[in-house]
């Protein structure tokens, strides 16, 4: 176990690239089904995917203009002339013996992104985005001599987008994948399913010894499918190389797998020399030649991004947890939280968007999860309504998530019927709470209690707060009562 | 010499197309010593004819090239039997889909009723390296049909067929044209689609159309030719008529190519028929000069930069997993792949394979596949200037008549009979060999004409007229 | 030119995975070697200012719509041609 001083010692240098699955409905060259969820081996395959001789690619339009939101995404230069390459290798995944791909022209170049760390925000620019097809799937049962082909996945169209090595930590580059995920799925570029590796992240590091001016040996992990693994994995590979380099060993420039169950990264078949891929044009596929007027159509047709979302909610006086937490949830479920809140915000310029945000972090979230049938979310003059009682202090927390529970099944409630229908306004009325706490005071039992209080043990003030709440059927304003009840027994 | 108006007219005087077939399929038994076909295509082709029969009988429309047989080259995929591509490789292979030219021939009538033999893979110029045996020239058993599209030029030559469809990446279709008498098209790259076509030069390849005829490779070309959205490279426009009826010539202006007449690199016979076709179109009307293309010069060491690269591209996907010939006794995959393709493969498919490989690896690719395709701007750029002021060009198809088999042993010495034909490959450019007379062993010559992008049906036309003037 | 070895036919041939044997790698030298010797006369072309050609059509945005083709194959047809099939995949030997 290396030291946390040892490790402080050391600044890490991570690059990842992470390839996106494309949100349309065929593949990148095929108009065979790009949807492989629930289908049986080679069911979403046809004689392109296969690669028969004979076969030609024929560029899916939606590819492109995905391609180009992503570009608009990452706040990168979109390519006016943009063409695809050959990429050759053997693998039995990989149809054609070659990957077409793009290499000297992508569609998307440089570009940089404002990553939220920790309550800041790191710069991480992005190298390029290009677009390229996925290869199929090998699985390789165990106590067999053979391993199996699926190539449904053959053909599915991708974007791979590579960062410069801008991140310093396993939080950053957590931070980094996760707001690609945000970026991209609020894009509508992908489906953003990462239990079906819509997003796959490879990631490269090394690291030297703080000031030593130049990058150390490099290593890469590849094939991580959520942010927690690729935090984890940096973590363990950032404690690896320092542990080897302190150790005086060499670093090996291997690529390398990360181990889920064992949480560690394990080296993979090492390669004798670094494959030669003999990139070169793609014959079979014209270039793709795009005008700022088609740029431009397609980003008008995007939706709001993260950035844009948090300086709107910022302004409704929301935290940046608040904030991070509904752009996730959103991004993660389809709650359409943030909606909601722009809508509050839109119409309630007295906190009710800042409340409900609130809410809906620390309340409906655990609530969904644990009731899988109730998604809805309350409407923003349902919000609007319950924050004003809240206001005015006719409702206590648990009344208030009582009353929103039950309205975001049904937009036709009313708020303040329900809760009166309900019993759950609470009782303000000063006269009335001063009769009941009068009642509770002039009662023998609870003589000892009052003295105490008297005597300066607050404590005992909760015990008689809870002898007001019972008497009014719990409908006393509790903040009150104490109030009142210090008021009384301080006289 | 059989024609499609030939065809028809039996047609018409009431011979059913199950009768045509079946001589077309008894004249292919006769000229099995030839070697011309890989498969036959029997039983398929008779239901079509039969199916056709009873159109007919209806009164209805059997299409403009209804109940005519013709073969392809076995680079074509075709429901009704398996495609080689001439390699071993291929051997079995039973394709669950159709080239879009086989479909469209098929629906405008026409019937298939064989697999023509050629060079594996498109690698060669005489069929010798075909992996089903050599197929012999119609007029000496003693010397090749040409490559690598010699089956199809054998079959219309031998009269099994009035037409053909082959493919020519550098010659192929021209080459083998030439040495047996017949005409052969190669189009505007992209005029025809490529799709179910199986690959040896993306960027190179075309489909050819052989034929006795000019009016007949015209007719066949209108049908197979245009835009398909299966293959990206195809032009999106498309003349309304390729025929030379349809598009009268005015006064053209005629090149002679001065790089492709030297006395010492061609056969005597084949500069004199040069000329005399030269002297035919003077007659004609149009007028003849020398023009000079230098960077053809360099366009066959081009070419073979540019093939073998593409080919090594598109010949990495034969590797015994997903179909074709697989090494049974390989244990790893390692092994799968590489005994499945040194097996399945033969010495020229290697040699061109390493080749590409070499020429588009790190260290040699800038030298070599980069260069190479700069040579062919080049090139490109010298035809543009010389189609300023010329409307044709004119010259051999090949520096000789059909060699002997066996003769030219040595792969460089056969490279070499590409040297006429892979120029206006690398252009992208129209070019038709013409039959045009006999060599002193009675041998047929060919004789190029070269046009500018899209400028088919010139050629067809002049091609007419050639036919008409003998 | 540098001459051509039978070591680099055997990179080549470990590129292109083709299991070539020795007799074949030594023929393979000796026939490259004068292929490539003769495609060398290139170096003496003079392309200054010019770019490589790599399509002649000049073709740019050949597109299809994002829907469905069916290409009249189902997997049995895509697979019949495979030499080792298992439960609808295709078998090879063990990827190590």
């Amino acid at each position: 176990m290396i030291k946390q001083d040892v490790l402080d010692q050391y600044e890490p240098t991570i690059g990842i690239e992470c390839h996106v699955q494309l949100n349309t409905k065929t593949k990148l060259f095929s108009g065979a089904s790009n949807d492989e969820r629930g289908q049986a081996p080679n069911m979403v395959t046809s004689p392109i995917c296969f690669g028969l001789p004979g076969t030609l690619p024929v560029l899916n339009a939606k590819a492109v203009e995905l391609a180009v939101r992503a570009g608009k995404a990452l706040n990168a230069e979109i390519a006016k002339v943009s063409s695809f390459d050959r990429k050759h290798y053997f693998y039995p995944d990989l149809p054609k013996g070659y990957q077409i791909t793009q290499l000297d022209r992508p569609t998307v170049g440089k570009g940089e992104i404002e990553v939220p760390v920790n309550g800041k925000t790191i710069k991480v620019r992005i190298n390029r985005a290009h677009i390229e097809e996925d290869a199929g799937k090998s699985v390789h049962p165990s106590g067999v001599g053979y391993s199996l082909v699926d190539l449904n996945r053959a053909g599915t169209p991708l974007i791979e987008i590579v960062s410069e090595p801008d991140m310093h930590s396993a939080a950053e580059a957590k931070a980094y994948v996760q707001e690609l995920y945000l970026l991209m799925k609020y894009s509508g570029v992908t489906l953003g399913d990462l239990q079906h590796g819509n997003m796959r992240f490879d990631v490269n590091i090394s690291v030297a010894k703080k000031g030593a001016g130049k990058l150390g040996k490099r290593s890469e992990i590849k094939n991580l499918n959520s942010f927690r693994a690729v935090e984890r994995a940096v973590q363990y590979e950032i404690s690896r190389h320092v542990e080897l380099i302190e150790k005086g060993e060499v670093i090996k420039q291997e690529t390398r797998g990360w181990d889920e169950a064992k949480q560690r990264t394990t080296a993979q078949r090492s390669k004798e020399e670094a494959m030669d891929y003999r990139y070169f044009p793609e014959p079979d596929i014209p270039p793709v030649v795009l005008t700022a007027e088609e740029i431009e159509a397609i980003h008008a047709e995007m939706p709001h991004l993260p950035p844009h979302i948090r300086r709107e909610l910022a302004r409704f006086g929301l935290d940046q947890a608040t904030a991070e937490t509904l752009i996730l949830q959103d991004a993660m479920t389809g709650s359409g939280y943030v909606h909601t809140i722009m809508q509050v915000g839109s119409k309630d310029s007295t906190g009710a968007a800042k409340f409900a945000a609130s809410w809906l972090s620390n309340r409906d979230i655990k609530h969904r999860q644990d009731h899988p049938d109730q998604l809805g979310v309350p409407s923003d003059d349902q919000f609007i309504a319950v924050y004003k009682m809240v206001s005015d202090k006719e409702l206590s927390s648990n009344s208030v998530d009582q009353l929103l529970f039950k309205l975001k099944a049904d937009h036709t409630l009313n708020a303040r019927q329900v809760a009166e229908a309900d019993g759950l306004l609470q009782e303000n009325d000063t006269d009335a709470l001063a009769l009941a706490v009068g009642k509770i005071l002039s009662d023998p039992a609870n003589q000892k209690a009052a003295a105490d209080i008297k005597a300066g043990e607050t404590k005992a003030i909760g015990f008689l707060v809870g002898q007001v709440m019972k008497q009014t059927g719990g409908k006393a304003n509790p903040a009150a009562v104490a109030e009142l009840i210090k008021d009384s027994l301080a006289k | 010499m059989i024609t499609i108006a030939d065809i028809q007219k039996r047609i018409k005087s009431g011979e059913t197309v199950r009768g045509i077939v079946e001589d077309a399929l008894s004249k292919v038994e006769a000229s099995a010593d030839y070697n011309v076909l890989i498969s036959v295509v029997r039983e398929p082709a008779l239901k079509r004819a039969d199916q056709l029969d009873a159109k007919l009988k209806k009164g209805e429309d059997i299409g403009v090239l209804g109940g005519v047989p013709y073969v392809a080259k076995d680079i074509f995929l075709a429901h009704d039997t398996i495609a080689t591509a001439g390699s071993n490789i291929l051997k079995n292979f039973d394709s669950p889909y159709q080239a879009t030219c086989v479909n469209r021939l098929e629906a405008a009538g026409a019937i298939l009723i064989g697999k023509a033999n050629n060079d594996a893979f498109g690698n060669g110029s005489s069929t010798e390296n075909s992996d089903f045996g050599v197929t012999k020239n119609p007029y000496d058993k003693s010397r090749v049909a040409g490559g690598s599209s010699g089956g199809s030029t054998a079959a219309v030559a031998l009269d099994i067929v009035p037409f053909s469809i082959g493919g020519d990446t550098g010659g192929s279709c021209r080459q083998p044209a030439s040495y047996c008498g017949v005409l052969g098209l190669k189009p505007t790259y992209g005029r025809v689609s490529r799709y179910g076509v199986i690959a040896y030069t993306s960027s190179l390849d075309t489909v050819g159309t052989i034929a006795n005829a000019a009016d007949d490779a015209a007719l066949v070309f209108g049908v197979i030719a245009g835009q398909d959205d299966r293959d990206s490279t195809t032009l999106q426009d498309k003349p309304a008529s390729f025929m030379p009826a349809d598009n009268p010539t005015k006064p053209l202006k005629i090149g002679i190519v001065k790089e492709h007449m030297r006395s010492d690199a061609v056969q005597p016979e084949v500069l004199a028929a040069v000329n005399l076709q030269a002297k035919k179109l003077k007659h004609a009307g149009h007028t003849v000069q020398e023009v000079s293309l230098p960077t053809l010069d360099v366009s066959l060491a081009t070419y073979y930069i540019v093939a073998p690269a593409e080919l090594s591209s598109n010949l990495m996907r034969y590797d015994g997993v997903k179909f074709g010939y697989s090494a049974k006794d390989a244990k790893t995959l390692e092994e799968l792949y590489g005994l499945s393709r040194d097996q399945g493969f033969n010495a020229e498919n290697k040699r061109r394979i390493l080749i590409g490989t070499y020429v588009l690896s790190s260290g040699y690719i800038d030298a070599y596949y980069r260069k190479a395709q700069t040579v062919r701007t080049k090139l490109i750029n010298e035809y543009a200037e010389v189609f300023k002021n010329y409307d044709v060009l004119i010259g051999p198809v090949a520096p000789t008549t059909a060699f002997k088999i066996g003769e030219n042993s040595d792969p460089l010495q056969m490279y070499l009979q590409d040297l006429m034909t892979v120029g206006p490959s690398l252009a992208g450019l129209p070019a038709i060999s013409v039959p045009s007379g006999f060599d002193n062993n009675k041998l047929p010559i060919g004789v190029q004409l070269v046009g500018a992008q899209r400028s088919d049906a010139l050629l067809l036309s002049l091609a007419k007229q050639l036919e008409d003037s003998k | 030119m540098t001459k051509i070895t039978v070591d680099d036919v055997r990179k080549a041939a470990a590129l292109a995975k083709i299991a070539v044997t020795d007799a074949e790698a030594e023929k393979l030298a000796t026939e490259l070697h004068s292929i490539l010797g003769y495609v060398r006369q290139l170096d003496a072309v003079d392309t200054t200012g010019l770019e490589p050609t790599y399509q002649v059509t000049g073709l740019t945005n050949v597109t299809r719509a994002d829907e469905l083709i069916d290409y009249g194959t189902n997997r049995e047809d895509l697979l019949k041609n495979a030499p080792r099939e298992r439960d609808g995949q295709i078998e090879v030997p063990k990827v190590l």
